[in-house]
């Protein structure tokens, strides 16, 4: 018998039943990245949702339904990259979809009238996105290494989407500013960084 | 049980779905199946290298430890080449980073100064097929690393390996045989 055949016999004595929770083995790094994001703006923000109070709940909600939009279509991506032999290719363009909305309403708004930029909280919001966005995307490639991605870069792409999703779901109630080029360039430019670091370190972090 | 036991009538999809209900051996088929498809696979890639099997091995482990992310009923053949194929870039590129360089030069000029006295036929015996022929390509009949590996249907790299291996073996063997 070459080693092969004995590898074989060894690997097959446990058998080929799927491991038990497959599905909450990949979710809960997920769900406890975005809950330690939510906590730790929660204990050191306070007054969340003031922004609606004074400028109506239209802005508030364009944030949560990118942010929202787009942590959910990562991870449905990052999920579907760790399967080996599917193609991804229109998995990652509907990540583009929330840019895409929100880059049309960028060009209503600024059809409409000029409006304060860059606002008085901004760096504020930098530092919330660059010390919430690797919290989450450590949780979300703890997620995708617990699948077989086989496209490392996009996985790793696909995570700093997560993170940075992830990091603007939990400050944006505490952000009182408007306007969509506000978002674009303090939430969208901080998520396309961390996706372009995700890519970058992907191939590090995701190895199997 | 509906769509979760459309076979596509593929060996590989029929012993994994009774794997999954239990059947121990069928997964070790499912397994024996899988290392000759693979290996058949790597061997049109990589040919008959001497760590052909090393890379099917590997194969296999990854495949057993990320057997929960082929969905139940889904075809296994895209699945498990799939994996095959990022173990066969992974093995690339760690070999890419590995000590060993190819020094031509160095490998042309071992016959003349170990092997002249000594009869290369009986010493090519000693070594792998793959590797001898290598040689014999290589050194005896004098084509170039490019057309060897065209002659087999191996690329450049997995030929200048197998020469270069060949004749570390030689020089030991030529050494050993000299004290």
């Amino acid at each position: 018998m070459n080693s092969t055949d004995s590898l074989i016999d060894q690997l097959a004595q446990d058998g080929a039943a799927p491991r038990p929770a497959s599905l909450p083995r990949f979710v809960a790094p997920l769900a406890l990245a975005m809950a330690i994001c939510a906590i730790g703006i929660a204990l050191v923000l306070e007054a969340p949702f003031i922004g609606m109070a004074i400028n109506g709940p239209g802005p508030m909600l364009v944030k949560w339904g990118f942010s929202i939009a787009l942590l959910l279509l990562s991870g449905f991506a990052l999920w579907f990259i760790g399967r080996p032999g599917k193609a991804t290719g229109a998995t990652m363009a509907t990540l583009a979809v929330p840019f895409i909305l929100l880059a049309a309403l960028l060009g209503a708004d600024l059809a409409i009238g000029q409006r304060a930029f860059p606002g008085e909280t901004w760096q504020r919001c930098l530092a919330a996105m660059a010390v919430m966005s690797p919290i989450a995307f450590g949780g979300a490639i703890l997620a995708a290494r617990w699948l077989a991605p086989t496209n490392l870069h996009r996985a790793g792409l696909v995570a700093g989407m997560f993170g940075g999703a992830a990091a603007m779901t939990a400050y944006s109630p505490h952000c009182p500013e408007h306007g969509m080029a506000y978002v674009a360039v303090f939430y969208c430019l901080p998520i396309l960084t961390m996706a372009a670091l995700g890519w970058l370190l992907g191939p590090r972090l995701l190895r199997w | 049980m509906g769509k979760q036991t459309d076979f596509s009538g593929d060996t590989l999809d029929q012993l994994m779905a009774s794997a999954r209900a239990g059947d121990s051996a069928a997964y070790r088929r499912f397994l024996s199946e899988a290392a000759q498809r693979i290996r058949a696979m790597l061997a049109r890639k990589i040919g008959a290298d001497s760590e052909l099997e090393d890379v099917v091995q590997e194969c296999l482990i990854a495949i057993h430890a990320k057997r929960h992310t082929l969905d139940p009923g889904r075809p296994v053949a895209p699945w498990m080449y799939a994996i095959a194929n990022y173990k066969l870039i992974d093995h690339w590129r760690r070999r890419g980073r590995s000590p060993i360089e190819f020094d031509d030069a160095a490998d042309m000029a071992v016959a003349a100064d170990t092997l002249a006295s000594t009869d290369i036929e009986t010493l090519l015996e000693k070594l792998p097929r793959a590797q001898a022929d290598a040689i014999r390509m290589t050194h005896i009949e004098g084509l170039s690393n490019r057309e060897a590996g065209e002659r087999i249907g191996v690329g450049v790299s997995a030929m200048k390996l197998r020469v270069h291996r060949g004749m570390a073996q030689l020089k030991k063997i030529a050494e050993k045989d000299r004290i």
